[in-house]
């Protein structure tokens, strides 16, 4: 918890320096005293305070968050990967969630609480206001492309990085043409439900419900149904968030008409604070995540035998190096999680003549 | 013994064996006195800079004076012995120091780090000495040798260089690391660029982007120094231009004493072959052959950020610089052992006497020899036992 003058300063040091500049001041000014006084701001870590909390439906709270300096600006429909220790003692748990509501300086999830679910329920009953959480920058490859006819397919807590694609694109000069299908079990549990039969959104919104009747004569379209709905949705883009059984009811829907798959986004999680670090097998690809550009890529098991360098080079990433042999130390970062072979000492790895050598692997 | 191919490929491998074991030796030993040694750098800066602050802000007039040396020596570890090495990544693999590791440690120099960290540790390092490659074999204008195109610029070197540029030295290393100095030398020479070794735009950054990477750099030292600290002592009630002038003076001091310091540890000839790199064996050579010592007690080390310890610092950048003086021993028993270079300099006048006659030298036209033929690795093999 931070003190209540510091909550009330960053909000206000956020908007009027912006996350660049406060960046630069803090990281120049980053000393014990200044670490002690203000742990949010003079950090190396990405952070995110809670500063608003909304009750969405009975089971789902919108928790808004103010990043600090380390969170890069997100696109609409991207998500973040939060880690929190649960339990005192324990390691830390990992969630993705979407973001669903973006401004200049807060973001914020919308978390629908699942009953056997450890960090879902925590942030229900223990985050309140103030509370600073571990978050990543954004990611992920669900974001809007400039196509001209889309159609969302949501349900649940899945409708939150198409709420955020759909509300940024409202306030677009050039709207394209949007259909929102958004599938809940009842009225009450339905998430944003006020913010989307707003007259704010212009474009047509098609809630169905599974386990009630609308009492207007409204059409309750099934999955199976949209291409009633929508006669034209092979036209259209489809991007698809939801829970896995009903991503698979749509997705074999899709099938059954014969939709081109290649317009089609479906929401995937990338995290990276998951520990996986099991060794690889001769015929294994490695997946390789760079913590500080926020990226990550995989090494086909073929290519194994390529130092880190040249594999990151053949994708196009650029890695700060010199002289490729293991002399000059310009290439060295630290592990975060995953093991290597080849040069290394202790944590800190060299790029230019290290291996992978576990199926996973997380640089600094 | 005759001088086979092979023969001599096994001398080189040889070579690289020795120089790695010390190196590995020195690896397995990292550890808490690492810490110790950079934590404890720290305080001291930390102590210099109150007693410095001190006594420029609240002694009067020119007895003020008395505090430029303390900030000078505040500002002297933060640049080199701690700057220069963390920026090194020597203190990388040490989990509970972040503050010094490579990547996140923020210079209380005029330098950007990214920038530096490429040109410094990634070409300078590894080029060392390699004709139109090495920055910083001859920075700015300089001429340090007879193959870069003589032109009017260069007849006035040395005294430009002692009274403007070595005064600003970290400001123009600055402005080089970000591209700056290319422009110059396309604007003012006549061949341009030729000679010289141009940016590596390798952040692929824009225009705008290293301008404001220069300036933030800059003006980070400048709020501070000529900004916060003036303005702080005259709403207490002491003089502003007494404490912006002393903390110029230790500013410039810093300057000086950097670009001295550098400048007199790489001989700047004889330029290296650039192949050298292809074998490492060959590049532990070039390196030797690259860099000059010269010698001081290990407080007067610490405040030359053990760079006069050069030949030591080029063979392995990225082990901790205290380690020095202990490898240097190590390293001269290979020189010895191998018949190899292994140049050091009484004291740091000499250097500095040696440094300014290459200048010196160079500034004039048709100075002789080209400093290749000097050059360790081309005199042939057969010259070497
Ligand atoms: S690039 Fe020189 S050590 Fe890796």
């Amino acid at each position: 918890m931070l003190s209540k003058w510091s909550r009330a300063a960053h909000p206000w040091v956020m908007k009027i320096l912006g996350r660049d500049w406060v960046e630069y001041i803090a990281s120049n000014t980053m000393n014990v005293v200044t670490q002690k006084v203000d742990p949010f701001l003079w950090t190396y870590d990405c952070k995110a305070e809670v500063v608003a909390i909304r009750q969405e439906t009975p089971d789902t709270k919108t928790f808004v968050l103010l990043p600090n300096q380390h969170f890069k600006q997100p696109l609409p429909g991207q998500h973040i990967e939060l880690s929190a220790v649960i339990s005192e003692g324990e390691k830390a748990e990992s969630r993705c969630y979407s973001l669903s509501i973006i401004d200049e300086n807060t973001v914020s999830i919308t978390v629908k609480r699942n009953p056997e679910g450890k960090v879902s329920n925590w942030l229900h009953d223990h985050v309140g206001i103030g509370v600073v959480l571990n978050i990543s920058s954004p990611r992920g490859a669900f974001i809007y492309r400039g196509q001209e006819k889309l159609l969302f397919i949501s349900a649940g807590a899945g409708i939150t990085p198409c709420f955020s694609i759909l509300n940024a694109l409202e306030s677009t000069a050039k709207r394209p043409d949007i259909a929102f299908y958004y599938r809940s079990r009842t009225p009450e549990e339905t998430i944003f439900r006020s913010q989307l039969e707003s007259n704010k959104v212009r474009s047509p919104v098609d809630i169905s419900y599974s386990r009630s009747i609308e009492p207007d004569d409204r059409v309750n379209v099934m999955p199976n149904q949209l291409m009633d709905a929508y006669p034209d949705i092979k036209d259209r883009h489809i991007y698809l968030c939801g829970p896995d059984a009903f991503k698979k009811e749509v997705l074999s829907f899709l099938e059954s008409i014969e939709y081109d798959f290649d317009n089609l986004e479906v929401e995937h999680f990338v995290r990276f604070n998951q520990d996986l670090t099991t060794l690889r097998k001769l015929d294994e690809d490695v997946t390789v995540t760079l913590k500080s550009q926020n990226i990550s890529f995989v090494i086909e098991a073929e290519n194994c035998d390529q130092t880190l360098l040249e594999a990151a080079e053949k994708k196009g990433i650029h890695l700060e190096h010199g002289c490729r042999s293991g002399m000059c130390g310009t290439c060295r970062t630290n592990l975060v999680s995953g093991q290597v072979s080849g040069n290394q000492l202790g944590k800190t790895i060299y790029p230019c003549t290290a291996y992978p050598a576990s199926t996973q692997l997380i640089l600094e | 013994m005759p001088h086979t191919e092979d023969s001599t490929e096994k001398r080189f491998e040889d070579i690289h064996q020795a120089f790695e074991s010390i190196k590995q030796k020195h690896r397995d030993d990292l550890g808490e006195k690492d810490v110790r040694h950079i934590t404890g750098i720290r305080r001291y800066s930390r102590v210099f800079e109150v007693i410095g602050r001190g006594l420029i802000w609240i002694l009067p007039g020119p007895f003020a004076l008395l505090g430029v040396p303390f900030l000078f020596l505040h500002r002297n570890l933060e640049a080199i012995e701690i700057g220069h090495n963390v920026l090194h990544g020597q203190y990388d693999s040490f989990e509970k120091i972040p503050q010094f590791h490579s990547r996140k440690f923020r210079w209380k120099a005029p330098m950007d780090e990214a920038a530096w960290r490429q040109e410094h540790n990634g070409i300078h390092h590894v080029h060392t000495n390699v004709y139109e490659k090495d920055p910083d074999l001859n920075h700015g204008f300089l001429r340090t040798n007879s193959k870069t195109p003589h032109n009017k610029w260069h007849w006035f070197q040395v005294p430009i260089y002692l009274l403007f540029v070595y005064p600003t030295m970290l400001y123009n290393f600055d402005a080089q690391n970000l591209g700056n100095n290319d422009k110059f030398r396309e604007r003012r020479f006549p061949l341009g660029n030729k000679g010289y070794a141009t940016f590596e735009n390798t952040e692929e950054l824009s225009d705008a982007d290293r301008n404001k990477r220069h300036q933030r750099a800059v003006w980070r030292v400048w709020v501070k120094e000529y900004a916060l600290f003036p303005l702080l002592a005259l709403i207490t009630g002491y003089g502003f231009f007494k404490v912006f002038l002393a903390n110029l003076l230790a500013d410039v001091l810093n300057n000086y004493w950097i670009a001295l310091t550098i400048q007199a540890t790489h001989l700047t000839e004889p330029l290296q072959p650039e192949e050298a790199l292809r074998n490492k064996g060959k590049w532990y050579i070039s390196q030797l052959d690259s860099s000059v010592n010269f010698k001081g007690n290990r407080w007067q080390s610490v405040l030359w950020g053990h760079l006069n310890y050069q030949v030591e610092h080029h063979l392995f950048p990225d082990i901790p610089a205290h380690r020095y003086p202990d490898m240097a021993i190590e390293v001269q028993a290979v020189c010895k052992q191998y018949d190899l270079p292994y140049k050091s300099n009484r004291n740091w006048w000499q250097a500095i006497r040696n440094y300014i006659g290459v200048l010196w030298h160079f500034s004039f036209k048709d100075a002789k020899p080209t400093t290749e033929e000097l050059c360790y690795l081309k005199q042939g093999v057969e010259n070497v036992k």
